[in-house]
């Protein structure tokens, strides 16, 4: 197999992490365990996304965060609120305010929260994203570092949104972001992560793992915008299992020229439990994105939704697949997907995949709709009949198609410096 | 900029994927009037409209048009725009994700150029004000263009766009179709307050009824892709009565169509 191996000095650098954060015993052996299982592992094959030849030379383990790139320092001197933020792969700023902390509220390091809610992250890391899943989710379990744990208790409301920044600068050796969401019975809020990496980070791969649990009547809401360079491989999972009569919704956004591999999934497990996943990329350079939006229906009457929309252009390559898989025994469930590709240069390729497995006969409701398209020509004549000249029109229309899903990412800062990133890719 | 626009098209012919629609048309228009143009279907009326503006599926094969003496036909869409030019169109497009609102405030920014923007809350009190003349409810500033709109309520959006961004020449094709007798009234009033010296109207329609409530300077009958007899308002009213075969049998002409569907 023309794979690459890696190297003999890993098991070194993972016992290396295991000490550094003083781990407990469960979880250097979770930790060592998977870096068997990512040493055995091939990468998994995916058609359309060829990974033979993707490095997993896993970089040294970062003595001190780089410097900020601009862009990401624009972006997390703007930021309000309960955050944390990591620069390669070290915890910068953990800021919870007293008033959430009083609630119950748990937010910050993963690594430093280990020792006061041991068992409480015992209980649920890993419980979603197993190490098992995949060579990148092994690689994840078995380097994982400056992660984040968000727990909020049953029946707490929190309004203000949770954010976390994962910047890579370049002196970055990869880096391997893993969160953990866990909200009680019938509570609402909502996380926002950023990952982002400089110009010049070096080729070493980079796997993010998010994993949440919603409980019964809990509402979560959880967007990630990514922009990540060309170079490495950023490989993403994220996954919910969705509670009875919980909601999980996901808005993602990708803006890069990187290569890309993500999965976001909801396992709606509970009855009545609901998903909507909204993805968005523009896809620029010789960007590869493969992305899969999953709902995997358990739960009796359980609902979904996928709409999917990239905007490509250079000589993007942009797969979205979406998939339903509606399990026997999920009576009554209904689930939609719409993707929606637009190429604005003839050199950009897009492949709009939708899947459908029903194992269930009583479904209410199941479709898909999928199309890959240009601009359109009437409507940018219509603009420009009114005096807006030909680019500021095809702008208009692509933001006019962008802004549903831009406007679901509701912390302003974010939703701020997303706009700027995408407007810059759409004029230059 | 001449304050009296001049437009003037000479000899102008038009083909669609090959086949000649417009076929030798000449019209003048000034400022301060208003011109009809009545015909059958099929006889190259909105053929016209769309390659004045400048639409990307008709081809002028030769001809001139000139708006105070500058070449239209050398102008993109946009630029025709910004000199003054205004179609409201029959079938306006839909665009998603785009409010009326701020189209609307973008394409009268274009028309005033740079440097020359509207500020952004005079220009909202200036699209209420518009809006409630036109009988429009003021919901519609923020849904998107055109989506969803009913056909009568596309149709007074034109007319709005039209009365914001006071053109030197409008052409209004087929406006009175798919509108009420209330609409109409609201529509041709609108279009009467605009006129002026600094106006020039083209109104393309079937029917008689829009220029009982917009009395026309000059009424032209388009036949073959050309005009074949111009009048004034009585022509219309002639033709409402008569019907056109009349006209074909003084003309000797047995099919008025140029082979498509208006």
């Amino acid at each position: 197999m023309a794979e690459q191996t890696t190297t003999a000095a890993v098991p070194e650098l993972v016992s290396a992490i295991s000490t550094r954060f003083s781990e407990p015993a469960w979880l250097a052996a979770v930790r060592a365990e998977a870096w068997q299982t990512f040493d055995e592992l091939p990468a998994n094959r995916i058609e359309k996304s060829d990974l033979t030849k993707r490095s997993w030379d896993i970089g040294a383990l970062p003595v001190a965060p780089g410097s900020l790139p601009e862009d990401a320092k624009t972006l997390v001197d703007s930021l309000e609120g309960p955050r944390v933020v990591v620069v390669d792969g070290v915890v910068v700023q953990a800021d919870v305010p007293a008033d959430l902390a009083a609630q119950g509220v748990v937010f910050g390091d993963l690594h430093a929260l280990l020792a006061q809610h041991g068992d409480l992250i015992k209980r649920h890391l890993f419980s979603v994203v197993p190490a098992s899943e995949s060579k990148w989710t092994a690689a994840n379990a078995a380097f994982w570092h400056g992660g984040v744990f968000l727990y909020v208790p049953r029946n707490v409301v929190i309004e203000t949104p949770f954010t976390y920044v994962s910047v890579l600068t370049e002196v970055n050796q990869g880096a391997f972001p893993r969160v953990l969401v866990v909200g009680g019975e019938n509570s609402a809020f909502s996380l926002a992560q950023v990952n982002v990496a400089g110009d010049n980070a070096p080729s070493h791969p980079h796997s993010s793992v998010t994993e949440v649990v919603a409980d019964a009547g809990a509402n979560i809401q959880v967007m990630s915008v990514n922009q990540l360079r060309k170079g490495p491989t950023n490989y993403l999972t994220q996954r919910a299992k969705v509670g009875k009569d919980a909601v999980v919704n996901w808005t993602f956004g990708d803006v890069g020229d990187g290569f890309t591999v993500a999965l976001i999934e909801s396992v709606l497990a509970g009855a009545g439990s609901r998903s909507l996943t909204k993805g968005l990329g523009i896809g620029f350079g010789r960007q590869h994105m493969d992305l899969t939006a999953s709902m995997v229906h358990q739960g009796r009457y359980s609902e979904s939704d996928i709409r999917l929309q990239g905007v490509l252009r250079g000589r993007a390559n942009s797969i979205y697949r979406s998939s339903t898989h509606i399990e026997r025994g999920a009576v009554g469930a209904g689930s939609e997907q719409h993707d929606r590709m637009l190429m604005i240069d003839t050199t950009a390729r897009a492949d709009a995949i939708p899947m459908l497995l029903i194992d269930e006969n009583d479904v209410q409701r199941c479709g898909h709709a999928a199309s890959v398209g240009k601009l359109d020509a009437d409507q940018i004549y219509y603009l420009m009949s009114r005096g807006i000249p030909k680019d500021a029109a095809m702008r208009m229309i692509i933001w006019g198609y962008l802004q549903p899903i831009v406007e679901a990412i509701t912390v302003p800062q974010i939703q701020t410096w997303l706009t700027g990133l995408v407007e810059r890719k759409l004029t230059s | 900029m001449a304050s009296v626009p001049h437009f003037q098209i000479q000899d102008l012919h038009v083909a669609v994927e090959g086949k000649e629609i417009v076929r030798g048309l000449n019209l003048t228009i000034n400022g301060g009037e208003v011109h009809a143009i009545m015909g059958p279907n099929g006889t190259g009326k909105s053929t016209l409209a769309s390659s004045l503006m400048g639409h990307h599926a008709y081809d002028v094969t030769s001809g001139s048009v000139t708006l105070d003496g500058q070449s239209v036909l050398d102008m993109s869409v946009d630029e025709r725009a910004r000199a003054g030019m205004f179609l409201a169109m029959q079938y306006p497009a839909e665009v998603a994700g785009v409010s009326n609102a701020n189209f609307m405030r973008q394409a009268l920014n274009a028309r005033r150029g740079e440097g020359n923007e509207l500020p952004v809350i005079k220009f909202h009190r200036l699209l209420q004000e518009k809006m409630k003349q036109l009988n429009i409810d003021p919901v519609f500033a923020e849904r998107y263009l055109n989506e969803g709109f009913s056909g009568g309520e596309k149709k007074r959006n034109e007319i709005l766009q039209m009365s914001l961004l006071e053109p030197r020449i409008a052409i209004l094709d087929e406006i009175d179709s798919g509108l009420d007798i209330d609409a109409l009234k609201i529509v041709a009033q609108s279009v009467n307050s605009l006129r002026s010296p600094d106006i020039g109207f083209l109104i393309i329609t079937h029917y008689q009824r829009l220029l009982e409530y917009i009395e026309p300077d000059y009424v032209h009958v388009m036949m073959q892709g050309r005009i074949v007899r111009s009048g004034g308002k009585e022509l219309a009213e002639q033709l409402e009565a008569k019907g056109y075969d009349w006209l074909k049998e003084e003309l000797g002409i047995v099919d008025e169509t140029v082979g498509v569907e208006a």
